[in-house]
């Protein structure tokens, strides 16, 4: 959360550098915030009292091997999540490979319908299933054809939300949120060790394919830069309600996240629907990516020769085409002084840079920076979500531990965003630091501080 | 009804933390910034703390001076935290400077600085109340409330929202008399901030004695009142030399 890394703020407005300093940073963590504290709220909501036994866990991918029960010894559990994880991100790795491929060879009419008829039975079947059981906890009733046409209603607006430009962008936001929530909500009935492994697992997945040289988000990211499309995925876009209307396709292809693709295919394949488009969905969103583009652009207009100077830096690290390409139009349209003739070349060299460097440390984050603001992928919102839902299940304490762990891994990100400036994956920091603190604060600090609260003693 | 109980009872913690939320902090987002590194902080240092006493828990709950010691070790401790907080900060602000420069702003105002310093405290008292209080208020929620042994007059939770009440403004106002008193070298402000923490600590000793929460609760609402006002005096004269040096 250092100040220096936030974007800086929007040339004009501003008295003093704290009025818009980390306007973008928060943009994104608002949403992130919310997102985690709907789920916590269904969780608790929705836990079954502990009287009554709990239903078994549902049998989706991520337990197609073992399925976790209470009497294991926690070497079986121990292997049997192992494998459970290990299964699902070969899924998920799976998934993405045909995603890249159908990318590949351009079937973006067919993915972008995918993955609207997948939002769609997310919100239809997962939502309807959850808004049933928040009903039916709160003794609300509703008769059956008012819920079917209410719920049919939301989900074709969430339907039309996700790719149509023309819905006002809060509209969008909210879906965007509605969908993790759901998905992540969705995913916490998964047994606890699984979850635990699983985001582990996860984590280090999205590191991967967004840092190796051949990692599928990272080829499907390159293959949309160099087309300068759009990439059809859910992602969420943080940028102003009310922005310049700056709609160049540049943007497009940073928001893109793979992970809406392969949560549609994976729902699509799956025989059993119901389940499996829950897990897939989750596999999908773990490699959302965020982009911040627009303080790339607001650096570069505000000062030329920082840009530059910053263009060169990024090439060292950058190997998306995307932000070069982005850059570039965007220092033709909003930086006129910048000539085009020293913009190229920079370029050049990031390109050059790109071919020789391998990867840069640990930036692999899939954030990027558009002129729009920042843009993270889904499955880090389902992802965060889940860490944080699972904390719910356990104690207050640990989900608001967790909950500052996940939000500095994102400060973290988000910083190394603006030092390397091109997609980083979003959950290892945060999920690496939400795990260590859920485990802390469990083992740790939980004795100690209920210890000294219940004798009301404090300091 | 309990329902209203368990809002309540976060209210009577949490509320004016909150109004401050929403009328000072929420308006800047660095300041949200702030704040949110200030309670990872404060969290941190706890859990650092709880690694070092795990190993002598669960305390006899007849004896006191474990307690003491606790208290002892644990107000040093975040003390400590506090300087390196400082530390931090004033790097932070060399940055800030340093931006602010390269952008062509005015540099950080003496308000903007006072602000920084309430956001951060406000972080530490928050995560004061949120550990404290909050996470334990989940039963409050339920259908039955639940009393101490030896503070037989009030429910636990009302004491522990009080209490949490009075370390937030507590916190708050000293992260701000602190950072007054680091920035101008004043020994009085720099000694005052770890002596009143430290009694406000020992108050909370009281309540171990049976029926001590009657005397001890009130006792640190006087302490947090008197620490609000005496850093509304600090900042008030510092606002006021500010004025007269610049005019």
């Amino acid at each position: 959360m250092d100040p220096v890394a936030d974007g800086p703020d929007p040339p004009g407005s501003a008295a003093t550098v704290l009025d818009t300093l980390g306007e973008e940073v928060l943009a994104v963590m608002f949403p992130v915030s919310i997102c985690m504290a709907l789920v916590v709220l269904l969780i608790t909501l929705l836990a079954p009292p502990s009287s009554s036994p709990s239903a078994p866990p549902p049998v989706t991918a991520a337990t197609l091997v073992y399925l976790e029960s209470p009497s294991d010894s926690p070497a079986q559990k121990l292997v049997g999540a192992l494998l459970d994880a290990a299964v699902f991100v070969a899924l998920v790795a799976v998934v993405t490979f045909i995603l890249v491929a159908l990318y590949y060879y351009r079937c973006t009419g067919f993915l972008k319908n995918y993955m609207r008829f997948s939002a769609f039975f997310v919100l239809l079947s997962m939502g309807g299933a959850i808004a049933v059981a928040l009903l039916r906890r709160l003794d609300a009733p509703l008769d059956a054809p008012t819920a079917l046409l209410l719920l049919f209603n939301a989900s074709a607006v969430g339907v039309l939300s996700v790719f149509a430009s023309a819905v006002p962008i809060l509209v969008r936001q909210g879906y965007m949120v509605a969908l993790a929530v759901i998905v992540a909500a969705w995913l916490s009935r998964l047994p606890e060790w699984t979850t635990w492994i699983m985001l582990l697992a996860l984590a280090v997945y999205d590191l991967v394919a967004v840092l190796a040289p051949r990692g599928p988000l990272r080829m499907l990211v390159e293959l949309a830069s160099s087309r300068d499309d759009e990439l059809p995925a859910l992602i969420y876009e943080s940028r102003p309600t009310v922005g310049p209307a700056e709609t160049s396709s540049s943007y497009a292809p940073a928001m893109w996240s793979e992970e809406s693709q392969h949560r549609d295919s994976a729902a699509r394949s799956g025989p059993n629907l119901y389940d499996r488009v829950g897990q897939q969905d989750d596999s999908g969103p773990a490699m959302v990516e965020m982009r911040d583009l627009g303080s790339t652009s607001r650096d570069m207009a505000t000062s030329n020769q920082a840009v530059t100077g910053q263009t060169s830096n990024q090439g060292g690290n950058a190997q998306h085409a995307v932000i070069q390409i982005e850059q570039r139009e965007e220092e033709e349209e909003t930086a006129p002084l910048v000539s085009a003739a020293s913009a190229n070349p920079t370029i050049a060299n990031e390109e050059h840079t790109q071919i020789s460097s391998s990867e840069p440390p640990e930036e692999e984050f899939e954030m990027f920076e558009s002129s729009r603001g920042i843009k993270l992928g889904l499955g880090d919102f389902v992802f965060y979500s889940v860490l944080v839902g699972r904390a719910a299940m356990y104690d207050l304490m640990t989900v608001y531990a967790c909950y500052l762990a996940i939000i500095a891994g994102l400060g973290c990100t988000l910083i190394l965003l603006s030092i390397c400036r091109h997609a980083l994956p979003a959950l290892p920091i945060s999920i690496m630091l939400g795990v260590v603190f859920y485990f802390l604060t469990r083992l740790l600090m939980e004795p100690f501080v209920v210890g000294a609260s219940t004798n009301l003693v404090m300091f | 009804m309990t329902v209203a109980a368990g809002v309540g009872y976060a209210l009577i913690a949490l509320g004016p933390a909150f109004s401050l939320f929403a009328g000072v902090i929420a308006r800047k987002p660095f300041l949200v910034l702030t704040l949110l590194s200030s309670t990872l902080f404060w969290l941190i240092s706890l859990i650092v703390l709880s690694g070092i006493w795990r190993g002598f828990l669960p305390l006899k709950s007849g004896v006191w001076w474990p307690y003491v010691i606790l208290i002892l070790t644990s107000v040093a401790f975040q003390e400590g935290t506090r300087l390196v907080f400082w530390r931090l900060y004033k790097k932070m602000e060399e940055m800030l400077d340093a931006f602010a420069d390269r952008i062509s702003k005015p540099r950080l105002c003496l308000t903007d600085k006072m602000l920084i310093s309430l956001a951060g405290g406000l972080g530490h008292g928050l995560a004061h109340a949120v550990f404290f209080c909050l996470s334990l208020l989940t039963p409050a929620f339920g259908q039955a409330t639940f009393y101490v042994e030896r503070c037989s007059r009030m429910p636990f939770f009302l004491v522990s929202a009080i209490i949490a009440l009075g370390f937030l403004v507590i916190h708050t106002s000293l992260m701000v008399i602190a950072f007054n008193g680091y920035g101008e070298r004043k020994k009085r402000d720099q000694i005052f901030v770890p002596v009143v923490h430290l009694i406000a600590a020992v108050m909370t000793l009281i309540n171990l004695v049976p029926g001590g929460c009657l005397v001890g609760t009130p006792l640190l609402c006087i302490t947090a009142a008197m620490t609000l006002y005496y850093s509304w005096q600090v900042v008030g004269q510092r606002i006021t030399e500010h004025q007269h040096r610049q005019s």
